[in-house]
This record gives C-alpha cells, structure tokens and sequence, in this order.
C-alpha cells in the first residue's frame, strides 16, 4: 500500500490514520471485521455475474436454458443466513459504542467551547488556549458548548466524533495512547525565524533534523508534533478552517507546565499578549487587522475611530467601548454588522482585556498615546 | 408475415400512423402544455429533470475542480468559501428535490404505469398536468431563491444554522415546500390508477415489478412528504416569529429538527431507490430472456423497504447526543433494513444465471448498477454499525456511500431505464455501439470519482470542506479526474440520444424481448394506449416471443390453444334426460 504521504501525524496505513487513542484499536477491528464480511460477499457476487455474463451472453433469439421462477427454500437461506452477520456486526459495534459514550470516573476534565470558527479549550483557573493539550494514557473527558450554531469535534487519530450542539452541554472521552514528539529547541528557533513575521502554518511540512535523522513534521508553533482536530458539522463559511490540533503530553508535569506558561501574560508587554489572545481567543475568526471587513469590523485603525451603531448614534471607540463590547458584544452594535458575537464575560481577566485594548492602540493611527506613525505601521507589515 | 422460420400466428402491432402516435396526433405549443396525456406528461418531466440534472452536475463539476487543490482551486479571493458553499448547497438541494425525487417515477412512471397497465390514462389526468405545473413552478421558484441569495445552509437546512444565516431560506424553503405538493400528487395518483385500474387478468401478482416499486414508492411520497411540509413552515415560523421549537436562543432544540427532517428525508432516500430497483428488476428479466427469479420476495420486499425505512431516520444523528438507547436500537432498526435490499440482489443474479443474455445498452446499465448499488449498500454496513459510525459520520466515506446509492444506484437505474424505454417513448433506436461506450465511461468514471472518496473518509476527511489538510491532496485529486470522466461518459450518453432522434432507426414495437404491455403497443404508443383493456398473464413468460431476424423485432406468437375439446359430447344433453 504506498501511498504518497505527507503526513506527519499518521502512520502511512491505507485506511486509516495512526490509532492514537484506546478506541482507535476496537473501532479499526470493527471496520475489518465488516470490510472481511462485505468482501467475502461482494467478491463471489460479483465473480458469479462476471461468470455468468461470459457464459450466458448468447445470440439474439436465443432462447433462455432455464425459465425457473423461483425456489423458496434458496431464497429463505439467503434472506436469513446473513443476518446472521448483521447481529454480530451490531453488538460489536453497539458493545464498542457503550464505551466510547461512558466516560470512566474521575476523568481528566476539560472545557471544549465552540463557535464560528474556532475552539477555545478551558483549562481551569482563566486558562485558554485553542489547543487541546491532553496526557498520554489519561482518560479525558470534554465538557462541550457551542455559542452560535451546532459544531461537531473529531479527532481522526482518536476516531472519535461528537456533536456540540447549542443550549446544551455534550460530552466525549478518550484515551490517548500516542504522546506528541518535541522537537529540538535549536530546530524549533530555526523554524521561528523562516516564519518569521507570519501567522504559523501548522500544515506545512517541515524537514526537521531529530535524533532518528532528518524527518518531514509537521508542528505546532511550540515545536510538538499533533494530531488533527476538525470541525464535522458544517457551521458556515469558514467551517473548513474551523480546525484545531491535539497536544498528547508524556506526562502530568508536562501538560502542568505546558498550562502554567499559557495561563497568563507573565513577563511579555501587553501589546504582546493582546495579539497572541487575538489569534488564540477566537477574534481573528471575525476580524480583520488588514482593513478588511469580515463578520465583524476590522481592528485596523479601530481605536479612536467613530463608529455609527445600528441604532444610529456614533459612539467613539475608547477602552470602555471595547471593554463592554468584549463583555456584552450585543449592545451597541456597529450599523452594517450582525449581532452574532459571543460574550466573552468571566472568560477574560482584566490584564486580558487591557492587554486587548493595548494590541488595539498599537495598529490603529487614531489613537492618541501612539507616538505618531512609527510602531503602528510595523505591525500593520507584520500583520500582512 | 414474410419469414419463413417464424410460426403462422406471430403478432407485431407495427407501427402507429401520424394521426395515431402521440407525438404527433396534435402540434402546437398548446397541446402541449394543455395536454392531459400521461406521456406527453412524461416527456416533459424528462426534459425538465435532465435540465435539472445538467445544472446539478456543472455544479459538481465546479466542487470537484474547485476541491483540486487543498487551498481551493476554482474559487478565489476573500468570497471562496462562502461561493464554494453556496455551491455545495446548490448541488444537493437541485439534485435531491428536482432531479432524484422526481426523476424515476415523475419521468419514466408517468409514461409507463398506465402503458403497463393496459390503461388510457392515470387515474386523474388533471391531477397530474397539476403536478408537473407545480414541479416547474417550485422549481423556479427554488433556483431562483438559491441564486439570488446564495444560500448556504447546506440542502439539510440544519437548525440553528438555518435560522440565523442571513441568506433566503424562507424562499428555498417554500419552493421545497411546493415540490413536495407535486410530489405527493402524484404519488397520490398513481396509487389510485394501480389500485383501480388494472386490466382484466392482472392480479396484484401478475403486475410487472416496475409498478409494485412504484406503487411502495407512492406510498411514501403520500405518508412521508407532509411531514417536510410540516418540517419546513416550523422552519418558516421559526425563522419570522422565534416561536421557540428549533432555535436554542428562543428555548428550542435543534436536534428536534434533525428528527423531523430526517422523518421525511430517510424514507424520501428510498423514494429514490425503490423505483430504481424497480428498474433494474425489469431490465435483468428481459435482457436476460428469462423469468424474474423471486417475483414475489422482490414485490414483498419492496413493500418492506418503504415500511421499514419509516424507523431508521435516528442513523443520521448518531453522533448528535440522543441515548444510548435510542442510539443503539435506531442502529438495530438500520440492520434490518439492509436485508430486502440484499435479497433484491440475489434475485436479479439468479435471474441472470441460465438466463440468455443480451449485452444492450441498458443491460450494460444494469449491471453497472448491480456492482455500484452493491458497494453502496455494503458501505452502509459501517455507518450503521455504531462504533465505526463514531468514526465515519459527516466524512467523505458518507459522501461516497450515499453517492454509490444515489448515482450508482439510481441515476445509473434511471439511464438504463431511459435506454430501454426510449425506443418506446420517442419511435427510434440509438447506436447500440455508442450506447454501451458511453455506459463504460460513465462507470469508469463513476467509480474513479467515489472510490477514492471512501479512502478520504477513512483517513478523516470531513465533507463540507471548502479547504483540506495537504494530506488529502492526492485522493482528492484522483476524484475530481474521475468527475472529469463521468461528465463525457454523461455527455456521451445525452449526445447518443439525441444524434439518435435525427439519425435512428424507425424503433419496432418490440426491439428487446419484453412481455409486459407497454411492448404490445406500437413505438411510440398511440394516445389512447390500447383500443381495449387488454387481457394479461404473467410479465415475465417469455415463451411465446421469437425473434424476428428478417425485421429486428421480437414478435409474439399464439400460445398453442386446444379450441376443439378432446372428448366427443354425449349426444344427449344430461339435462335432457335422455330424450331426444
């Protein structure tokens, strides 16, 4: 079975990808046992007719061997025989089923909140991130929220899927039994510097020297190796992006630490965390930071700027502003846009938000702490 | 009849005069569109579903070419995902509710059941004409909604997605909603026309096939359609006055939605397969030249399948959240539907074994459909089957398990058909050679575009993607090459027809060998059908036909009949009591 690949987060089999999770195994064993059944079906089916048309193609007048109508006791053998198979193959599935839908007790337990397009993983303690960062061999279960419309989260590796359907929470569980590779420090600084000054491309295709020789990865911005997480319910227009990766950490202190660094600014400048939340929190799925107008305004030039609102005031957008605007998106909404953004309340800290309006100032020329000119227009190239 | 080798009392209705074809017995645009005769009815229903199909297909083609490249080939700019969206949605919604749905049974089922039933009409002409109005008029109706807007909803108009996008729903959805009348009628009226007016002889067991999978398809169009209707004013409701049923902001449940969509849209999957079966069961028998094996378990099965396909709507919703239970019991239920389908199966294969086969176009089809329907029906082994369902559901293995059933299965059943009854419908044979390449290609490429597609799924390819991991690149590829193909085969096919109306031979009354009535009238049939009900046997005995070298016509002769009784009679009458 070779098949061009380019995968790095699954083994090269020709159905399907890495079993990555403690399902993977009985769902792959199913899908044999009923691809085995279906072939020793199919095959004599089809052999019988090829045979038949070979032998029974005859001149036009020919006049048929047989003119038999029917035999009750051929027929009731093929009409019940096989639903033999079809019983095995639903209490495999059914038995395989209950497993995957009962969380174990004591599950490692993470908040899953969806919406147009994007993820936002609760790690507990006001830590986000939209990566799912999960520990190898630990039983994890996904407490999950939609705010718009019905999403569905699917991790092929895992071969587990389940719709996030709005106004109610749906569960998932899995076990991981892959952990995620590191790459090198050196090897993960060479690659910040070719992707320098762009959004980090998590498809792209890195050759990466490891300790196994040179290997074609595929990694996250922090220099693990994942596995694909997507959107299965179509929710709109960019659902095909509405993707996500998963992080299998080898260990509890790993994933600890992993959440530790990401649960708050820590030593970075405000601008810098603002624009990381930017890419990390969801805003980027809506707004623009190039001028173009999305589901939402553009943050280019935002702050400072008047803005007309759907009930015809003008309303100038200062801290507060972008402050209630973050907390109750829907009550003053800009004319021209849909009221369709989510609250954001009790989800962002307070040096969260200030950081936000700090990343605001930095790429708008309106707003008047800026010092003319000078770092906003770098951010708007970096940006681009 | 001048052949020496056929017996003295061989029948051939020969050909209709002018005054008598009904294609000719009245001209003008106004015969036509006035006209009350269920073939002209049909004939129109065809050239209106395959202009249907002809805008479904581009569409398809535009998805394929756009799915080239993982970033999006066909579209670009900042509007990509939103038009490759829109043209998804588009492709579903014109093939499922204006080509599928009405393609078999508004098309071919008009023109035969009442020629099957040795009838002048259905059983409501006006009723009929009605029903095609409205498919035009709802057809109209809806493409224009869908490209005015550009909806984007997908053609399940899954809630709340559906009630919060701001393109016109409620214009796509009312067109829906018309479609569905036209569909119901003429469910309606062919129940009747079965059920009442069948000729003298014909018992329900001695009905050819095509019109038991009509009669169990009607049955659904009447029972399952009005629940779309009630399906889509909620939606309507839902949408202008948040009455609070679907819309989670209002206290609704969107999986509510699913389950009314699903209780109209699971049976309406076997709207489209039921009268393909009913196809292929014709098409076997014939070309075979040899009894339908099985007759009543493919009749009953039939039934079957329009009764059972009423409990298996919750498979489309495995992964939406219900219980346990009612998860595993709506995939036991799913099981079950997947036996009539296989005994169908093994019927047309014993039909053909011992049979005495000619490889005609249409038989070319129907075998094209017994290998296409046989996949399809197989991959939907893995998607009932809960566990691999988890994995499987809304990826590209659905996508190529449904287009299996839909494409292989009932479009290919649905050419077949209109090869086999064309010589019928329009008095001309197509080029037989042509025929079958076309047949070939449209195979090849069937299977070069979906094959691949169940690979993609597996591997975890979601469907509805505008955009894809590069992983995907190269099975994406080899699908849209193989869309490619199956377009010329599909051209091919069309130009085959069409050369074959200007250029085809005059079509004899019998050209392959059938026994059911519409093959004792002339081709194409005059517009009274038949002069008097005529009197039936068995639709498959094909012991009194012969084949005509000398013309390239099937004839029928006299059954050998015993007019004289054999025993002399007493000269006296017993109730004479013995005087003379």
């Amino acid at each position: 079975m070779t098949f061009p690949t380019l995968l790095a987060d699954t083994n090269a089999d020709f159905w399907f990808p890495i079993q990555g999770s403690s399902f993977a195994e009985e769902v792959d064993w199913v899908y044999d046992l009923i691809l085995y059944i279906s072939l020793a079906f199919f095959v004599p089916m089809m052999a019988f007719m090829v045979w038949c048309l070979f032998k029974y193609i005859k001149a036009r007048g020919t006049k048929a061997e047989s003119q038999i109508s029917h035999h009750t006791t051929l027929e009731l053998t093929w009409s019940i025989g096989p639903s033999v198979l079809l019983v095995w193959m639903f209490v495999q599935g059914s038995i395989s089923f209950l497993d995957m839908r009962t969380p174990p007790e004591g599950s490692y337990d993470i908040g899953v909140q969806a919406f147009k397009w994007g993820w936002t993983m609760d790690y507990g303690n006001g830590t986000f991130h939209p990566e799912l960062h999960i520990v190898k061999d630990e039983p994890t279960k996904l407490s999950m929220r939609s705010t718009d419309v019905i999403h569905s989260l699917f991790v092929p590796a895992f071969r587990a899927k389940k719709d996030i359907v709005p106004g109610r929470y749906n569960y998932m569980w899995f076990k991981p039994t892959v952990a995620s590779e590191k790459i090198s420090d050196e090897a993960l600084a060479k690659l910040k510097k070719q992707n320098e000054g762009t959004t980090w491309d998590y498809d792209k295709v890195h050759t990466i020297q490891t300790e196994d020789g040179e290997r074609e990865l595929q990694v996250t911005p922090e220099g693990y190796t994942f596995f694909d997480l997507y959107c299965t319910e179509y929710c709109g227009k960019n659902h095909s992006e509405m993707q996500t990766v998963v992080v299998v950490h080898e260990t509890q202190a790993e994933l600890e630490a992993w959440i530790k660094a990401n649960s708050s600014r820590g030593p970075i400048p405000m601008e810098e965390w603002g624009e990381l939340l930017y890419a990390r929190r969801g805003c980027s799925g809506c707004h623009s930071v190039d001028g173009s107008k999305l589901v939402g305004p553009s943050f280019l030039d935002l702050y400072g700027s008047q803005h007309a609102l759907t009930t015809g005031e003008n309303q100038l957008v200062d801290e507060n502003y972008v402050r209630e605007s973050i907390i109750a998106p829907k009550a003053k909404v800009v004319a021209g846009y849909q009221p369709v953004m989510p609250s954001y309340k009790g989800q962002l800290s307070d040096d969260d938000i200030d950081s936000i309006i700090a990343y605001l100032k930095s790429i708008s020329s309106n707003a008047p702490t800026q010092p003319a000119g000078a770092e906003a227009e770098s951010e708007e190239e970096s940006a681009e | 009849m001048s052949n020496a080798t056929l017996p003295a009392g061989a029948r051939d209705p020969g050909y209709p005069t002018e005054r008598e074809n009904y294609l000719t017995n009245s001209s003008g645009i106004l015969s036509w569109m006035f006209t009350l005769d269920h073939k002209r009815i049909g004939l129109m229903y065809l050239i209106g579903v395959m202009s249907a199909f002809a805008v479904g297909g581009l569409l398809a083609l535009a998805i394929r070419l756009h799915l080239l490249d993982p970033n999006g080939w066909m579209f670009s700019g900042a509007e990509a995902n939103n038009i490759y969206n829109q043209v998804f949605t588009l492709h579903g919604a014109i093939m499922v509710f204006l080509f599928i749905i009405p393609s078999i049974p508004a098309a071919l089922g008009n023109f035969l059941v009442p020629v099957m039933l040795g009838a002048k009409d259905v059983g409501f002409p006006r009723l009929n004409l009605s029903s095609f109005y409205l498919w035009v008029f709802g057809a109209l109706f809806f493409v224009t909604a869908l490209f005015s807007s550009g909806l984007d909803t997908g053609w399940t108009f899954y809630t709340p997605y559906s009630t919060t996008t701001d393109t016109s729903v409620i214009l796509a959805t009312l067109g829906a909603f018309i479609l569905g009348f036209s569909s119901i009628f003429t469910g309606l009226n062919f129940i009747v026309t079965i059920n009442t007016m069948r000729p003298p002889g014909m018992t329900w067991f001695k009905m050819p096939l095509f019109l038991w999978a009509t009669y169990a398809t009607s049955i659904i169009q009447v029972l399952a359609t009005p629940v779309l209707g009630i399906t889509l004013l909620l939606l309507i409701a839902e949408r202008t006055m948040h009455i609070g049923i679907f819309d989670p902001e209002f206290n609704g449940d969107p999986v509510t939605y699913q389950h009314f969509f699903w209780f109209y849209s699971h049976p309406a999957v076997y709207i489209m397969i039921l009268p393909a079966f009913g196809i292929i069961s014709e098409l076997i028998s014939v070309h075979s030249h040899k009894h339908i094996f099985g007759y009543r378990f493919i009749a009953y099965s039939s039934i079957a399948i329009a009764l059972l396909g009423f409990l298996v709507w919750g498979h489309h919703m495995f992964t939406a959240g219900m219980s346990s239970l009612t998860t595993i019991v709506f995939s036991a239920l799913t099981f079950t539907v997947s036996v009539p389908s296989a005994i169908k199966v093994f019927n047309w294969l014993a039909t053909m074994y011992k049979g005495s086969i000619s490889l005609t176009t249409p038989m070319c089809y129907a075998i094209s459909f017994i290998f296409l329907f046989t996949i399809g029906g197989l991959t939907g082994l893995f998607l009932g089957t809960l566990a691999t369902d988890l994995h499987l559901h809304d990826t590209y293995f659905v996508v190529a398990h449904f287009h299996y059933v839909m494409v292989g299965g009932t479009l290919i059943a649905f050419l077949g058909g209109v090869f086999h009854w064309w010589p019928k419908m329009v008095g001309k044979l197509y080029n037989e050679t042509h025929g079958r390449i076309a047949a070939l290609l449209v195979f090849l490429g069937f299977n070069g575009t979906f094959l691949p597609q169940f690979v993609l799924g597996s591997r975890g390819m979601p469907r509805r993607y505008a955009t894809y991991d590069p992983e995907f690149a190269f099975l994406h590829q080899l699908s849209t090459f193989g869309a490619l193909l199956l377009g010329v085969g599909l051209l091919y096919a069309f130009v085959v027809l069409m050369v074959s109306l200007v250029k085809g031979r005059r079509a004899p009354a019998n050209p392959w060998g059938g026994v059911t009535l519409e093959w004792q009238c002339t081709s194409p049939p005059p517009y009274y059908n038949f002069e008097r009900p005529p009197v039936v046997g068995d639709p498959y005995d094909f012991h009194n036909l012969e084949w005509d070298a000398e013309n390239e016509r099937y004839v029928t002769t006299e059954p050998e009949r015993k007019l004289v009784p054999e025993s002399t009679p007493e000269e006296v009458p017993v109730h004479a009591g013995g005087q003379k």
